[in-house]
C-alpha cells in the first residue's frame, strides 16, 4: 500500500482549473518530488494534500484512509511563503508549533533545544524572531516543521531562498529523514534538485500530471534516445539533421535526443567528420530538466540556469 | 469539547494579549484616556471664555433701571470685575435709534444692549442687541438676574413677605421614589442613570477595541503568511474558534478589572454614597451584564475576525469594518436617547433587536424595572445571533484567509457564504 495516494485530484478556481484530474502514489520510506515549472499546480496540490484547499474533486488516501486529523498530527509543512509571528521568540515560537502537533512539555522543549543547537541558533533562544536574519528565521521555520518527528515531511519549494550552507544542511536533514523511514514529499521547479534528492517524481504542467513514477526507470526511460556531449568546434551541422529530434543546449553541454536508440554510432561519427573536438561522450543519460523539455517544450528560465 | 489544538491556539492569543504591556496600557489607561478626552468635551462646551463682556442694561423707567443695577451689582461675575454692565433709561419709541447711536461701540468693546421694556413686567420679553446677538453666556448668565428683577417688580405691589417672594422664586424639585414589585417604595438616587452610562460606554469601548485588535491580528497572520503553517496543523474553524475565545476570555478579564470598583461597592459596605448617587444594582446584574458581554463579544469578534480575513490592506479593511462598527456605534448613542426616558419606544425595540441588543438591553435593565424574563428574551437572541453569524463568518474567514490579490466585492464574498463544504 502507498503511503499517499492521490486519485483524480482537481481543483477549480471560479473558471480556472488550478489541478486537472491529478493522480500518483508516493510510496512509502521516499523521497517524493512534485515538479514543475512555476505555476504548474505544484502548491495547490500541496495545499489540497494538506486539507488547506478543499479538493473539487477526487480523493487523497494517507496509507489507504482519507486524510483527517490524525494525519495533520503526523505531516510537518513548510509553505512556499514562510511566516511567523515576527514578535513571537525563538523557542516560544517552536514550541507553540509543537503543541499545535501534540508535543509539549519537556520532551518538545529537550527536543527543540537539540535541533536549535544542530541550526547553530542557540545563543538566539530566546530572541524576537524579528531580529533574526532571513536565513535563521527560515532555520526556524524548518525546526518547527520536524520538531514533533513527523512520518509525512511535506516541503514547498523548500531550497527557494536558502544560501548554500543551509541547502546543504536541508538537503542533509531530508537524507537523514529518509533513513529513519520517514516518507519526504517536496515540490520543486528547480530541477537538478528533483534529480538528486527524488526516488519517485510526479512532473505537473499546466495543471496535469503529465509524468509520474520510479525516477531512475522514467530517467532509463528516456535516456535510450539519448546522449549527453561536451564539445569544442560548431555542431550546427546536426541542425535538422534526420537522426535528431532535438537538441537542448545547456551552455557547457548539449543534450541530444536521436530518433532511435541504433543511431548513436552513426552521430559519434557525424562528429568526428565535422572535426568537432569530443570531451566527453556519455549516451544513454538523460537529465530530469531534459526530460521535463522533451514534455512539457520551454522550461522555466530558472530551470536553464541552473541546469 | 475543544481539541487540544483550539486550546493551543486559546494559550496563545491569552499569552500575546493577556500578558503584554498593551494589555496593561489598555486596561488602565484607556479609560482613563477616554474619560479625560469626555472631560475635556465637556469642559469645552461649557468654557465660556467671557472675561471683559460689557452689557448695557437698557429699561423703559428710571425705577426698574435701579432696581437693576441694585440686584446685578450682587452677581459674583460683577463684583469679580470679569464683567461690566452700564444702565440707561430709553423711553420704548427710541430705543430703536439709541441702539443705532451706539452702532459703533456695538461693533467695538460694547457686548450688547438688553432692553427691558415695561410690557416686560408683563409677557417677561426681553430684547437683546448685539453684533453676536447667539452669545449662550449672556443669556446663561443674565436670564435669573433679569427675572428676579422682574419678579421683585411685579410683586413689589402686593406687599408679599421676602419669604414668600422666595418662595415664588424657587422652581420645583422632583425627588424621585421608585415603586417596583418586590420592594418597598423608596427614594431613588441618580446612580443607576450614571451606571447605565457607564456600562454603555464600557461595551462599546471594549467591543471596538477588541474587535479591532483582533481584526488586526488577523490581518498580520494573513499577510505575514503564518497562517499557512497553522492550517497545516489546524483547520480554519480550530483558528477562528481559538482566536475568538482567546481574545473574549481578555476582554472579559478586562471588563472585570474594569468592574471590580462597583463589585466593591456592590458585594461591601465599604464605601458609603451619599443619597443622591444611590443605585439598586445587585451582583445577580453583574452576573448577567457579563455573560451579555461575552456572548457579544463572541459576535462581535467573528465579524471582526471576517473583516481582517477578507482584506489584506489596513486601509481597505478600516473602510470594510464600518458596518460592523456602526453596529456598535448606533446601539450606542441610543442609550444616550434613555437618560431622557429610559423607556422611550427606540431604545424598547432596540432592547430586542439583533446586535442592538446587546449594549441597550443592559442599560434599559438598569433604569427600568422590568421582569428578569426580558433580558433572557435578549440573550437568547444573542445566543441566536451568534449561532448565525459564527458559520458565516467561518466560511469567510476559510475563504479570505488565503486569498491575495485585489479585493473581493460583496457578490463574491456572498459566493464564499454560500459555497458548500
Amino acid at each position: 500500500m502507498p503511503a499517499l495516494e492521490v486519485r483524480k485530484l482537481t481543483k477549480m478556481f471560479d473558471l480556472l482549473k488550478a489541478v486537472d484530474t491529478a493522480s500518483f502514489e508516493v510510496p512509502e520510506g521516499s523521497i517524493f518530488g512534485l515538479i514543475g515549472r512555476n505555476g504548474a499546480g505544484k502548491t495547490t496540490t500541496i495545499r489540497m494534500l494538506m486539507n488547506i484547499y478543499m479538493p473539487t474533486s477526487g480523493e487523497i488516501l494517507f496509507r489507504g484512509r482519507p486524510v483527517d486529523h490524525e494525519f495533520r498530527a503526523r505531516v510537518g509543512y513548510l509553505p512556499e511563503e514562510r511566516g511567523l509571528y515576527k514578535k513571537m521568540k525563538v523557542l516560544e515560537t517552536i514550541l507553540f508549533f509543537a503543541e499545535l502537533k501534540g508535543l509539549k512539555g519537556k520532551d518538545a522543549t529537550k527536543k527543540a533545544k537539540e535541533y536549535l543547537e544542530r541550526f547553530e541558533l542557540t545563543g538566539r533562544i530566546n530572541s524576537k524572531l524579528e531580529t533574526l536574519s532571513k536565513g535563521n528565521q527560515q532555520k526556524v521555520q524548518f525546526i518547527s516543521t520536524i520538531i514533533h518527528d513527523p512520518d509525512f515531511i511535506v516541503l514547498d519549494e523548500p531550497f527557494s531562498g536558502l544560501d548554500p550552507i543551509n541547502t546543504n544542511l536541508l538537503k542533509e536533514i531530508i537524507l537523514e529523514k529518509k533513513r529513519d523511514g520517514k516518507v519526504i514529499i517536496f515540490s520543486t521547479h528547480l530541477m537538478d534538485f528533483a534529480e538528486r534528492l527524488c526516488d519517485n517524481i510526479a512532473m505537473i504542467d499546466k495543471g496535469k500530471i503529465i509524468l509520474n513514477g520510479d525516477l531512475n526507470t522514467i530517467k532509463a526511460d528516456f535516456s535510450k534516445n539519448n546522449v549527453k556531449l561536451t564539445y569544442e568546434g560548431d555542431i550546427f551541422f546536426l541542425d535538422n539533421h534526420p537522426i535528431i529530434d532535438h537538441i537542448s543546449d545547456f551552455g557547457n553541454s548539449v543534450g541530444i535526443s536521436l530518433n532511435n536508440p541504433g543511431q548513436t554510432q552513426e552521430l559519434l561519427r557525424l562528429l568526428i567528420e565535422h572535426n568537432v573536438k569530443i570531451i566527453s561522450f556519455d549516451s544513454a543519460n538523460i537529465s530530469l530538466n531534459e526530460i521535463f523539455i522533451k514534455l512539457a517544450g520551454s522550461p522555466a528560465k530558472e530551470d536553464l540556469n541552473l541546469a | 469539547m475543544p481539541s487540544y489544538r483550539i486550546l493551543s491556539v486559546i494559550k496563545r492569543e491569552l499569552r500575546e494579549k493577556l500578558m503584554s504591556k498593551s494589555f496593561i496600557f489598555m486596561t488602565i489607561l484607556m479609560p482613563a484616556i477616554m474619560l479625560i478626552i469626555m472631560g475635556f468635551q465637556a469642559l469645552m462646551v461649557l468654557y465660556q471664555g467671557d472675561k471683559g463682556t460689557k452689557i448695557e442694561v437698557v429699561t423703559e423707567s428710571a425705577i426698574l433701571t435701579e432696581e437693576c443695577r441694585k440686584v446685578f451689582s450682587e452677581l459674583e461675575f460683577i463684583k469679580e470685575g470679569s464683567w461690566t454692565i452700564t444702565y440707561n433709561t430709553v423711553p420704548l419709541k427710541e430705543i430703536k435709534g439709541y441702539v443705532d447711536s451706539k452702532k459703533s461701540e456695538l461693533l467695538k468693546e460694547l457686548t450688547g444692549i438688553i432692553f427691558i421694556p415695561d410690557k416686560a413686567l408683563i409677557d417677561k420679553n426681553v430684547e437683546y442687541y448685539a453684533n453676536i446677538p447667539n452669545k449662550l453666556s449672556v443669556f446663561e448668565k443674565m436670564n435669573g438676574p433679569v427675572n428676579n428683577v422682574l419678579i421683585d417688580q411685579y410683586f413689589k405691589e402686593k406687599t408679599l413677605s421676602p419669604e414668600e417672594l422666595n418662595f415664588v422664586r424657587r422652581s420645583v424639585k422632583f425627588n424621585n421614589f421608585k415603586v417596583s414589585k418586590e420592594d418597598k417604595i423608596e427614594e431613588q438616587g441618580i446612580g443607576n442613570m450614571i451606571f447605565s452610562f457607564v456600562f454603555a460606554f464600557l461595551l462599546y469601548l471594549s467591543l471596538i477595541m477588541t474587535g479591532t485588535m483582533t481584526m488586526s491580528s488577523v490581518m498580520e497572520e494573513k499577510t505575514s503568511k503564518v497562517v499557512e503553517v497553522l492550517l497545516s496543523s489546524v483547520s480554519s474553524k480550530e483558528l477562528m474558534a481559538g482566536k475568538i475565545i482567546g481574545s473574549t476570555i481578555t476582554a472579559l478579564v478586562q471588563m472585570i478589572i474594569w468592574l471590580s470598583p462597583m463589585i466593591i461597592l456592590i458585594a461591601t459596605s465599604w464605601i458609603t454614597l451619599p443619597v443622591k448617587f444611590k443605585f439598586d444594582i445587585g451582583l445577580g446584574y453583574l452576573v448577567y451584564f457579563l455573560f451579555n458581554f461575552s456572548i457579544g463579544m463572541l459576535i462581535f469578534q467573528g465579524l471582526f475576525a471576517m473583516v481582517g480575513a477578507i482584506f489584506n490592506d489596513p486601509q481597505e479593511a478600516q473602510q470594510g469594518v464600518f458596518p460592523v462598527i456602526f453596529l456598535i456605534m448606533i446601539p450606542f448613542f441610543i442609550t444616550f436617547s434613555m437618560l431622557r426616558n429610559p423607556d422611550n419606544q427606540l431604545a424598547v425595540v432596540a432592547s430586542y433587536f439583533p446586535f442592538a441588543t446587546i449594549i441597550v438591553m443592559p442599560c434599559r435593565y438598569t433604569l427600568v424595572d422590568m421582569s428578569f424574563i426580558y433580558p433572557l428574551i435578549s440573550c437568547l437572541i444573542n445566543i441566536a445571533t451568534l449561532a448565525i453569524i459564527i458559520p458565516v463568518a467561518g466560511k469567510v474567514y476559510r475563504v479570505g484567509i488565503l486569498r491575495t490579490g485585489t479585493k473581493p466585492g460583496l457578490k463574491e464574498v456572498m459566493r464564499w457564504v454560500k459555497a458548500k463544504g
